[in-house]
Protein backbone atom coordinates (compact mmCIF):
# COMPACT_ATOMS: atom_id res chain seq x y z
CA UNK A 1 0.00 0.00 0.00
CA UNK A 2 1.49 3.24 -0.73
CA UNK A 3 2.36 5.29 2.31
CA UNK A 4 0.04 8.27 2.01
CA UNK A 5 -2.77 6.03 1.87
CA UNK A 6 -1.32 4.77 5.13
CA UNK A 7 -0.83 7.54 7.02
CA UNK A 8 -4.91 8.79 6.10
CA UNK A 9 -6.16 5.89 7.21
CA UNK A 10 -4.04 5.82 10.71
CA UNK A 11 -5.88 9.55 10.66
CA UNK A 12 -3.18 11.60 10.24
CA UNK A 13 -4.38 13.51 6.61
CA UNK A 14 -1.57 16.08 7.16
CA UNK A 15 1.05 14.00 7.01
CA UNK A 16 -0.99 11.85 4.26
CA UNK A 17 -0.95 14.90 2.37
CA UNK A 18 2.46 15.79 2.29
CA UNK A 19 2.81 12.52 1.33
CA UNK A 20 0.38 12.58 -1.54
CA UNK A 21 2.35 16.24 -2.86
CA UNK A 22 5.09 14.85 -3.08
CA UNK A 23 3.96 12.04 -5.16
CA UNK A 24 1.88 13.15 -7.19
CA UNK A 25 2.77 17.35 -7.56
CA UNK A 26 4.13 16.67 -10.86
CA UNK A 27 1.76 14.22 -12.55
CA UNK A 28 -0.92 17.26 -11.42
CA UNK A 29 1.06 19.94 -12.71
CA UNK A 30 1.77 18.25 -15.99
CA UNK A 31 -1.87 17.66 -16.66
CA UNK A 32 -2.75 20.78 -15.90
CA UNK A 33 0.08 22.26 -18.04
CA UNK A 34 -1.88 20.28 -20.89
CA UNK A 35 -4.52 22.45 -20.76
CA UNK A 36 -2.83 26.18 -20.44
CA UNK A 37 0.80 26.73 -20.18
CA UNK A 38 0.69 30.34 -18.43
CA UNK A 39 2.04 30.26 -15.99
CA UNK A 40 -0.09 32.47 -13.62
CA UNK A 41 -3.33 29.91 -14.41
CA UNK A 42 -0.83 27.08 -13.88
CA UNK A 43 0.08 28.34 -10.45
CA UNK A 44 -4.08 29.29 -9.99
CA UNK A 45 -5.20 26.05 -11.26
CA UNK A 46 -2.88 23.91 -9.30
CA UNK A 47 -3.92 25.82 -5.95
CA UNK A 48 -7.41 25.13 -6.70
CA UNK A 49 -6.69 21.38 -7.10
CA UNK A 50 -4.71 21.29 -3.73
CA UNK A 51 -7.62 23.23 -2.48
CA UNK A 52 -10.36 20.52 -3.88
CA UNK A 53 -8.15 17.57 -2.85
CA UNK A 54 -7.51 18.75 0.61
CA UNK A 55 -10.85 20.15 1.65
CA UNK A 56 -12.91 18.31 4.46
CA UNK A 57 -9.74 16.40 5.35
CA UNK A 58 -8.82 14.76 2.13
CA UNK A 59 -13.07 13.89 1.82
CA UNK A 60 -12.31 13.07 -2.26
CA UNK A 61 -9.05 10.98 -2.10
CA UNK A 62 -10.96 9.50 1.51
CA UNK A 63 -14.27 8.80 -0.27
CA UNK A 64 -12.02 6.99 -2.81
CA UNK A 65 -10.07 4.99 -0.96
CA UNK A 66 -13.22 3.76 0.76
CA UNK A 67 -14.72 2.04 -2.06
CA UNK A 68 -14.46 -1.36 -1.92
CA UNK A 69 -13.73 -1.85 -5.82
CA UNK A 70 -11.71 0.09 -8.11
CA UNK A 71 -12.33 0.15 -11.81
CA UNK A 72 -9.90 2.60 -12.89
CA UNK A 73 -6.45 3.23 -12.00
CA UNK A 74 -5.62 6.01 -9.46
CA UNK A 75 -3.45 7.83 -11.82
CA UNK A 76 -6.21 8.17 -14.32
CA UNK A 77 -9.38 9.01 -11.92
CA UNK A 78 -6.81 11.71 -10.46
CA UNK A 79 -5.58 12.85 -14.54
CA UNK A 80 -9.85 13.09 -14.72
CA UNK A 81 -10.16 14.88 -11.60
CA UNK A 82 -7.73 17.82 -12.24
CA UNK A 83 -8.90 17.96 -15.95
CA UNK A 84 -12.42 18.86 -14.44
CA UNK A 85 -11.23 21.48 -12.16
CA UNK A 86 -9.14 22.57 -14.53
CA UNK A 87 -11.71 22.86 -16.74
CA UNK A 88 -14.32 24.41 -14.19
CA UNK A 89 -11.86 26.94 -12.80
CA UNK A 90 -11.93 28.27 -16.51
CA UNK A 91 -15.49 28.01 -17.06
CA UNK A 92 -15.74 29.78 -13.71
CA UNK A 93 -13.29 32.68 -14.39
CA UNK A 94 -14.15 33.12 -18.29
CA UNK A 95 -18.07 33.30 -17.30
CA UNK A 96 -20.24 35.76 -19.42
CA UNK A 97 -19.11 38.57 -18.17
CA UNK A 98 -15.56 37.58 -19.66
CA UNK A 99 -16.96 35.89 -22.88
CA UNK A 100 -19.39 38.90 -23.06
CA UNK A 101 -16.01 41.43 -23.04
CA UNK A 102 -14.36 39.07 -25.77
CA UNK A 103 -18.22 38.96 -27.55
CA UNK A 104 -17.82 43.31 -27.94
CA UNK A 105 -14.64 42.85 -30.05
CA UNK A 106 -16.27 41.07 -32.78
CA UNK A 107 -17.94 42.03 -35.66
CA UNK A 108 -21.98 41.60 -35.26
CA UNK A 109 -22.04 38.30 -36.99
CA UNK A 110 -19.29 36.51 -35.23
CA UNK A 111 -20.61 37.93 -32.11
CA UNK A 112 -23.94 36.24 -32.50
CA UNK A 113 -22.43 33.37 -33.65
CA UNK A 114 -20.14 33.52 -30.14
CA UNK A 115 -23.46 33.69 -28.50
CA UNK A 116 -25.00 30.78 -29.93
CA UNK A 117 -22.00 28.55 -29.78
CA UNK A 118 -19.75 29.23 -26.85
CA UNK A 119 -22.44 31.09 -24.65
CA UNK A 120 -25.68 29.15 -25.62
CA UNK A 121 -24.03 26.00 -26.35
CA UNK A 122 -25.95 25.54 -29.91
CA UNK A 123 -24.32 23.32 -32.76
CA UNK A 124 -22.92 24.74 -35.27
CA UNK A 125 -25.92 24.10 -37.91
CA UNK A 126 -28.47 25.19 -35.23
CA UNK A 127 -26.76 28.56 -34.59
CA UNK A 128 -26.72 28.63 -38.74
CA UNK A 129 -30.58 28.21 -38.83
CA UNK A 130 -31.32 29.87 -36.45
CA UNK A 131 -29.43 33.09 -37.46
CA UNK A 132 -30.35 32.19 -40.97
CA UNK A 133 -34.08 32.26 -40.13
CA UNK A 134 -34.46 35.41 -38.32
CA UNK A 135 -31.07 37.76 -38.33
CA UNK A 136 -29.31 36.97 -41.40
CA UNK A 137 -31.56 35.83 -44.15
CA UNK A 138 -29.89 35.14 -47.07
CA UNK A 139 -26.50 33.75 -45.23
CA UNK A 140 -25.48 30.78 -47.37
CA UNK A 141 -24.19 27.91 -45.63
CA UNK A 142 -20.73 28.28 -47.03
CA UNK A 143 -20.64 32.27 -45.56
CA UNK A 144 -21.81 31.07 -42.25
CA UNK A 145 -19.03 28.60 -41.99
CA UNK A 146 -16.87 31.16 -42.76
CA UNK A 147 -17.97 33.71 -40.55
CA UNK A 148 -17.57 30.42 -37.48
CA UNK A 149 -14.01 29.50 -38.27
CA UNK A 150 -13.38 33.24 -37.91
CA UNK A 151 -15.10 33.57 -34.75
CA UNK A 152 -13.00 30.55 -33.25
CA UNK A 153 -9.87 31.89 -34.65
CA UNK A 154 -10.28 34.95 -32.67
CA UNK A 155 -11.00 33.41 -29.61
CA UNK A 156 -8.02 30.91 -29.82
CA UNK A 157 -6.08 33.85 -30.24
CA UNK A 158 -6.49 34.32 -26.48
CA UNK A 159 -7.09 30.51 -25.18
CA UNK A 160 -5.09 27.58 -26.27
CA UNK A 161 -7.40 25.00 -28.98
CA UNK A 162 -6.97 22.07 -26.70
CA UNK A 163 -8.73 24.05 -23.59
CA UNK A 164 -10.96 25.69 -26.39
CA UNK A 165 -12.53 22.62 -27.45
CA UNK A 166 -12.68 21.28 -23.77
CA UNK A 167 -15.03 24.05 -23.30
CA UNK A 168 -16.65 24.60 -26.32
CA UNK A 169 -16.70 21.19 -28.65
CA UNK A 170 -14.28 20.41 -31.23
CA UNK A 171 -13.91 23.79 -33.72
CA UNK A 172 -15.65 23.51 -37.18
CA UNK A 173 -13.52 21.71 -40.09
CA UNK A 174 -11.04 23.55 -41.92
CA UNK A 175 -13.18 23.36 -45.63
CA UNK A 176 -16.08 21.94 -46.40
CA UNK A 177 -17.21 20.43 -49.65
CA UNK A 178 -19.91 22.73 -51.69
CA UNK A 179 -22.24 19.65 -51.78
CA UNK A 180 -21.74 18.73 -47.81
CA UNK A 181 -22.80 23.35 -47.34
CA UNK A 182 -25.71 22.44 -49.77
CA UNK A 183 -26.52 19.28 -47.76
CA UNK A 184 -25.99 21.37 -44.34
CA UNK A 185 -28.27 24.41 -45.75
CA UNK A 186 -31.26 22.42 -45.62
CA UNK A 187 -32.30 22.63 -41.92
CA UNK A 188 -34.71 19.79 -42.08
CA UNK A 189 -32.02 17.36 -44.05
CA UNK A 190 -29.49 18.49 -41.02
CA UNK A 191 -31.99 17.05 -38.27
CA UNK A 192 -32.42 14.07 -41.15
CA UNK A 193 -28.48 13.21 -40.21
CA UNK A 194 -28.76 13.63 -36.71
CA UNK A 195 -31.96 11.41 -36.43
CA UNK A 196 -29.86 8.93 -38.97
CA UNK A 197 -26.83 9.17 -36.29
CA UNK A 198 -28.91 8.49 -33.57
CA UNK A 199 -30.97 5.56 -34.76
CA UNK A 200 -27.38 3.84 -34.58
CA UNK A 201 -26.76 1.35 -32.35
CA UNK A 202 -25.35 2.95 -28.70
CA UNK A 203 -21.27 1.60 -29.32
CA UNK A 204 -21.31 2.44 -33.37
CA UNK A 205 -22.65 6.13 -32.13
CA UNK A 206 -20.12 6.54 -30.39
CA UNK A 207 -17.30 4.66 -32.28
CA UNK A 208 -17.69 7.38 -34.67
CA UNK A 209 -18.46 10.12 -32.31
CA UNK A 210 -14.86 9.53 -31.02
CA UNK A 211 -12.68 8.74 -34.22
CA UNK A 212 -14.52 10.92 -36.64
CA UNK A 213 -15.46 13.89 -34.42
CA UNK A 214 -13.38 14.23 -31.71
CA UNK A 215 -10.11 12.65 -33.65
CA UNK A 216 -8.84 9.90 -30.86
CA UNK A 217 -6.64 7.09 -32.01
CA UNK A 218 -8.38 4.39 -33.14
CA UNK A 219 -6.14 1.92 -30.51
CA UNK A 220 -7.62 4.47 -27.30
CA UNK A 221 -11.25 3.94 -28.79
CA UNK A 222 -11.06 0.74 -29.27
CA UNK A 223 -10.18 0.98 -25.49
CA UNK A 224 -13.44 2.69 -24.58
CA UNK A 225 -15.75 1.27 -26.60
CA UNK A 226 -14.54 -2.21 -25.64
CA UNK A 227 -13.66 -3.52 -29.41
CA UNK A 228 -10.12 -5.76 -29.26
CA UNK A 229 -8.02 -3.85 -31.14
CA UNK A 230 -7.77 -0.54 -33.93
CA UNK A 231 -8.18 -2.54 -36.18
CA UNK A 232 -12.22 -3.76 -35.64
CA UNK A 233 -12.23 0.21 -34.44
CA UNK A 234 -11.56 0.66 -38.31
CA UNK A 235 -14.38 -2.14 -39.25
CA UNK A 236 -17.21 -0.80 -36.63
CA UNK A 237 -16.92 2.76 -38.28
CA UNK A 238 -16.63 1.65 -41.52
CA UNK A 239 -19.70 -0.66 -41.60
CA UNK A 240 -21.50 2.16 -38.83
CA UNK A 241 -20.75 4.54 -41.97
CA UNK A 242 -22.03 2.63 -44.11
CA UNK A 243 -25.34 1.74 -42.44
CA UNK A 244 -25.50 5.90 -41.88
CA UNK A 245 -25.13 6.37 -45.64
CA UNK A 246 -28.04 4.15 -46.53
CA UNK A 247 -30.04 5.38 -43.67
CA UNK A 248 -29.09 9.09 -45.73
CA UNK A 249 -30.27 8.07 -48.74
CA UNK A 250 -32.95 6.77 -47.99
CA UNK A 251 -34.39 10.04 -46.47
CA UNK A 252 -33.25 11.43 -49.45
CA UNK A 253 -30.27 13.13 -48.66
CA UNK A 254 -27.24 11.94 -51.62
CA UNK A 255 -24.83 12.78 -53.54
CA UNK A 256 -22.18 13.68 -50.67
CA UNK A 257 -19.07 11.68 -49.80
CA UNK A 258 -20.11 9.92 -47.20
CA UNK B 1 -18.28 12.99 -43.55
CA UNK B 2 -16.32 14.57 -41.09
CA UNK B 3 -17.49 17.41 -42.02
CA UNK B 4 -20.80 16.59 -42.04
CA UNK B 5 -20.61 15.18 -38.55
CA UNK B 6 -18.54 17.81 -36.93
CA UNK B 7 -21.28 20.19 -38.06
CA UNK B 8 -23.96 18.93 -36.28
CA UNK B 9 -22.34 17.91 -33.58
CA UNK B 10 -23.77 18.99 -30.21
CA UNK B 11 -22.07 20.88 -28.11
CA UNK B 12 -21.46 20.02 -24.33
CA UNK B 13 -24.02 21.00 -22.32
CA UNK B 14 -24.86 21.09 -18.72
CA UNK B 15 -24.10 18.49 -16.56
CA UNK B 16 -27.11 15.99 -15.94
CA UNK B 17 -27.95 13.40 -13.21
CA UNK B 18 -27.02 10.54 -15.12
CA UNK B 19 -23.68 12.00 -15.85
CA UNK B 20 -20.76 10.29 -15.49
CA UNK B 21 -18.74 10.83 -12.30
CA UNK B 22 -14.75 11.00 -12.69
CA UNK B 23 -14.50 7.05 -11.89
CA UNK B 24 -16.57 5.87 -14.34
CA UNK B 25 -14.81 8.16 -16.77
CA UNK B 26 -11.57 7.15 -15.27
CA UNK B 27 -12.32 3.64 -15.78
CA UNK B 28 -13.96 3.89 -19.02
CA UNK B 29 -10.99 5.79 -20.66
CA UNK B 30 -8.46 3.06 -18.54
CA UNK B 31 -11.25 0.30 -20.39
CA UNK B 32 -10.99 -2.05 -17.14
CA UNK B 33 -15.07 -2.10 -16.83
CA UNK B 34 -17.14 -5.21 -16.71
CA UNK B 35 -19.24 -5.38 -19.68
CA UNK B 36 -22.61 -4.66 -18.17
CA UNK B 37 -21.28 -1.11 -16.68
CA UNK B 38 -19.71 -0.29 -19.94
CA UNK B 39 -22.85 -1.34 -21.57
CA UNK B 40 -24.56 1.85 -19.65
CA UNK B 41 -22.15 4.57 -19.71
CA UNK B 42 -21.45 3.60 -23.38
CA UNK B 43 -25.45 4.15 -23.68
CA UNK B 44 -24.62 7.56 -21.93
CA UNK B 45 -21.95 8.42 -23.39
CA UNK B 46 -23.45 8.08 -27.03
CA UNK B 47 -25.95 11.15 -26.01
CA UNK B 48 -24.01 13.13 -23.95
CA UNK B 49 -21.47 15.85 -25.55
CA UNK B 50 -20.39 16.61 -22.08
CA UNK B 51 -19.55 13.49 -20.46
CA UNK B 52 -17.84 12.00 -24.25
CA UNK B 53 -15.95 15.42 -24.37
CA UNK B 54 -14.53 14.62 -20.69
CA UNK B 55 -13.50 11.13 -22.22
CA UNK B 56 -11.91 12.18 -24.99
CA UNK B 57 -10.38 14.74 -23.03
CA UNK B 58 -9.20 12.54 -20.52
CA UNK B 59 -7.56 10.48 -23.27
CA UNK B 60 -5.61 13.30 -24.92
CA UNK B 61 -4.06 14.04 -21.63
CA UNK B 62 -2.80 10.63 -20.81
CA UNK B 63 -1.25 10.66 -24.19
CA UNK B 64 0.56 13.79 -23.24
CA UNK B 65 3.88 12.98 -23.12
CA UNK B 66 4.66 14.97 -19.87
CA UNK B 67 1.48 13.39 -18.13
CA UNK B 68 2.93 9.88 -19.45
CA UNK B 69 6.40 10.17 -18.23
CA UNK B 70 5.79 11.40 -14.61
CA UNK B 71 2.42 8.65 -14.42
CA UNK B 72 5.87 6.10 -15.77
CA UNK B 73 7.60 7.54 -13.02
CA UNK B 74 5.06 7.26 -10.35
CA UNK B 75 4.98 3.64 -11.52
CA UNK B 76 8.06 2.75 -11.21
CA UNK B 77 8.39 4.30 -7.66
CA UNK B 78 10.37 7.08 -6.18
CA UNK B 79 13.83 5.33 -6.95
CA UNK B 80 12.93 6.07 -10.55
CA UNK B 81 15.17 9.09 -11.04
CA UNK B 82 18.08 7.69 -9.16
CA UNK B 83 17.42 4.85 -11.62
CA UNK B 84 18.08 6.56 -14.45
CA UNK B 85 21.43 7.31 -13.38
CA UNK B 86 22.86 3.66 -12.06
CA UNK B 87 20.78 2.22 -15.10
CA UNK B 88 23.73 2.01 -17.35
CA UNK B 89 25.91 0.99 -14.78
CA UNK B 90 24.02 -1.77 -13.67
CA UNK B 91 23.09 -2.72 -17.15
CA UNK B 92 27.19 -2.63 -17.81
CA UNK B 93 27.42 -4.94 -14.77
CA UNK B 94 24.85 -7.30 -15.90
CA UNK B 95 26.42 -7.63 -19.19
CA UNK B 96 30.17 -8.45 -17.38
CA UNK B 97 28.49 -11.08 -14.99
CA UNK B 98 26.59 -12.66 -18.01
CA UNK B 99 30.19 -12.98 -19.66
CA UNK B 100 31.71 -14.40 -17.45
CA UNK B 101 29.17 -16.77 -15.40
CA UNK B 102 30.10 -20.40 -16.29
CA UNK B 103 27.60 -21.99 -18.45
CA UNK B 104 25.57 -25.07 -16.46
CA UNK B 105 24.54 -27.84 -18.91
CA UNK B 106 20.76 -27.41 -17.35
CA UNK B 107 19.72 -23.60 -16.96
CA UNK B 108 17.14 -24.95 -14.57
CA UNK B 109 14.45 -23.29 -16.69
CA UNK B 110 11.41 -25.58 -17.58
CA UNK B 111 10.64 -26.86 -20.48
CA UNK B 112 6.91 -26.86 -20.03
CA UNK B 113 7.29 -23.10 -19.82
CA UNK B 114 6.97 -20.62 -22.71
CA UNK B 115 8.89 -17.21 -23.23
CA UNK B 116 7.93 -14.78 -21.28
CA UNK B 117 6.21 -12.05 -23.45
CA UNK B 118 8.96 -9.33 -22.70
CA UNK B 119 11.29 -12.41 -24.21
CA UNK B 120 9.26 -12.70 -27.06
CA UNK B 121 8.01 -9.36 -27.93
CA UNK B 122 10.98 -7.09 -26.95
CA UNK B 123 11.81 -3.81 -29.61
CA UNK B 124 15.49 -4.67 -30.85
CA UNK B 125 17.62 -1.13 -31.62
CA UNK B 126 18.88 -1.21 -35.02
CA UNK B 127 20.81 1.99 -35.19
CA UNK B 128 22.74 3.47 -33.95
CA UNK B 129 25.02 0.79 -32.40
CA UNK B 130 28.49 0.84 -31.64
CA UNK B 131 30.82 2.91 -33.07
CA UNK B 132 28.73 5.11 -36.12
CA UNK B 133 29.69 7.87 -37.87
CA UNK B 134 26.53 9.53 -37.51
CA UNK B 135 23.50 9.65 -35.26
CA UNK B 136 20.30 11.71 -35.85
CA UNK B 137 17.86 8.96 -35.83
CA UNK B 138 17.06 6.19 -33.61
CA UNK B 139 15.89 2.89 -35.62
CA UNK B 140 14.27 -0.25 -33.71
CA UNK B 141 12.24 -2.91 -35.08
CA UNK B 142 8.57 -3.07 -34.51
CA UNK B 143 6.91 -5.12 -32.23
CA UNK B 144 3.52 -7.04 -33.07
CA UNK B 145 0.67 -5.22 -31.13
CA UNK B 146 2.57 -2.59 -30.35
CA UNK B 147 0.68 0.93 -30.47
CA UNK B 148 3.43 3.33 -28.45
CA UNK B 149 7.09 3.40 -28.29
CA UNK B 150 8.69 5.11 -25.59
CA UNK B 151 12.79 5.71 -26.55
CA UNK B 152 14.95 7.26 -24.18
CA UNK B 153 18.62 8.24 -24.86
CA UNK B 154 21.34 8.62 -21.81
CA UNK B 155 24.50 10.08 -21.72
CA UNK B 156 27.40 8.22 -20.47
CA UNK B 157 26.70 9.72 -16.72
CA UNK B 158 23.43 8.15 -16.66
CA UNK B 159 21.50 11.37 -17.35
CA UNK B 160 18.80 11.27 -20.04
CA UNK B 161 19.41 13.57 -22.84
CA UNK B 162 16.52 12.84 -24.92
CA UNK B 163 12.81 11.27 -24.12
CA UNK B 164 9.67 10.40 -26.60
CA UNK B 165 6.65 8.77 -27.09
CA UNK B 166 5.43 8.01 -30.50
CA UNK B 167 3.63 5.22 -32.87
CA UNK B 168 6.79 4.86 -35.00
CA UNK B 169 10.03 2.85 -35.25
CA UNK B 170 12.30 5.83 -36.03
CA UNK B 171 12.81 8.67 -33.81
CA UNK B 172 14.84 11.86 -35.11
CA UNK B 173 16.63 13.37 -32.53
CA UNK B 174 16.27 17.18 -32.08
CA UNK B 175 18.84 19.57 -33.36
CA UNK B 176 18.83 20.72 -28.98
CA UNK B 177 20.44 17.19 -28.71
CA UNK B 178 24.09 17.33 -29.21
CA UNK B 179 26.21 13.91 -29.27
CA UNK B 180 29.44 14.42 -28.46
CA UNK B 181 31.99 12.86 -30.71
CA UNK B 182 34.07 9.94 -28.80
CA UNK B 183 31.92 10.08 -25.90
CA UNK B 184 29.86 6.89 -25.26
CA UNK B 185 25.64 6.95 -25.36
CA UNK B 186 23.27 4.75 -24.36
CA UNK B 187 19.45 4.64 -25.57
CA UNK B 188 16.74 2.04 -24.95
CA UNK B 189 13.35 1.61 -26.57
CA UNK B 190 10.45 0.39 -24.71
CA UNK B 191 6.94 -0.74 -26.88
CA UNK B 192 3.65 -0.69 -25.17
CA UNK B 193 2.13 -4.41 -26.07
CA UNK B 194 -0.83 -4.00 -23.94
CA UNK B 195 -3.03 -1.05 -22.00
CA UNK B 196 -0.04 -0.83 -19.52
CA UNK B 197 1.78 -3.38 -20.42
CA UNK B 198 5.40 -2.36 -21.82
CA UNK B 199 8.41 -4.46 -22.90
CA UNK B 200 11.77 -3.23 -23.09
CA UNK B 201 15.16 -3.43 -25.09
CA UNK B 202 18.58 -3.77 -23.88
CA UNK B 203 20.08 -0.69 -23.48
CA UNK B 204 22.62 -0.34 -26.25
CA UNK B 205 25.87 1.66 -26.32
CA UNK B 206 26.87 4.15 -29.06
CA UNK B 207 29.44 6.66 -29.80
CA UNK B 208 29.93 8.85 -32.62
CA UNK B 209 33.07 8.51 -34.04
CA UNK B 210 35.09 11.93 -34.93
CA UNK B 211 35.52 12.03 -38.08
CA UNK B 212 38.94 13.98 -39.05
CA UNK B 213 38.70 17.10 -41.03
CA UNK B 214 40.62 17.41 -44.32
Amino acid sequence: MVEWTVKLEAGDPDGAWDLFVERYRRLIFAAIRHYTTEHDEVMDVFAQVCESLRADDLGRLRRYLTQRDHRARFSTWLVTVVRNLTVDWFRHRDGRQRLSAIAAELPPLQRRIFECVFADGRSHVETYELLAAHEATGLSFGAFLRELRATYRAVAARRKGALMAELWGPPPPPEVEPAVADTLAQGEQAARLSEALESLAPEDRLAIQLFVVDDLPAADVARVVGLPNAKAVYNRVYRALAELRVRLERAGISGVDL
Amino acid sequence: MSALLRATAAQPGPAGPDCLDEETIAAVVDGTMDPVARSAATGHLASCARCRGAVASVVRGLADTAVAREITAIDRGPGRRYVRFVVPALAAAALVLLLVRPRAADDGVSPHRAPTITAAAAPVPLAPVAAVAEARVLRWTAVPGADRYHVTLFDAGGRVRYEMQLADTVAALPDSVTLIPGQSYLWNVEARIGWDRWSSSPLTEFSVVAVPRR
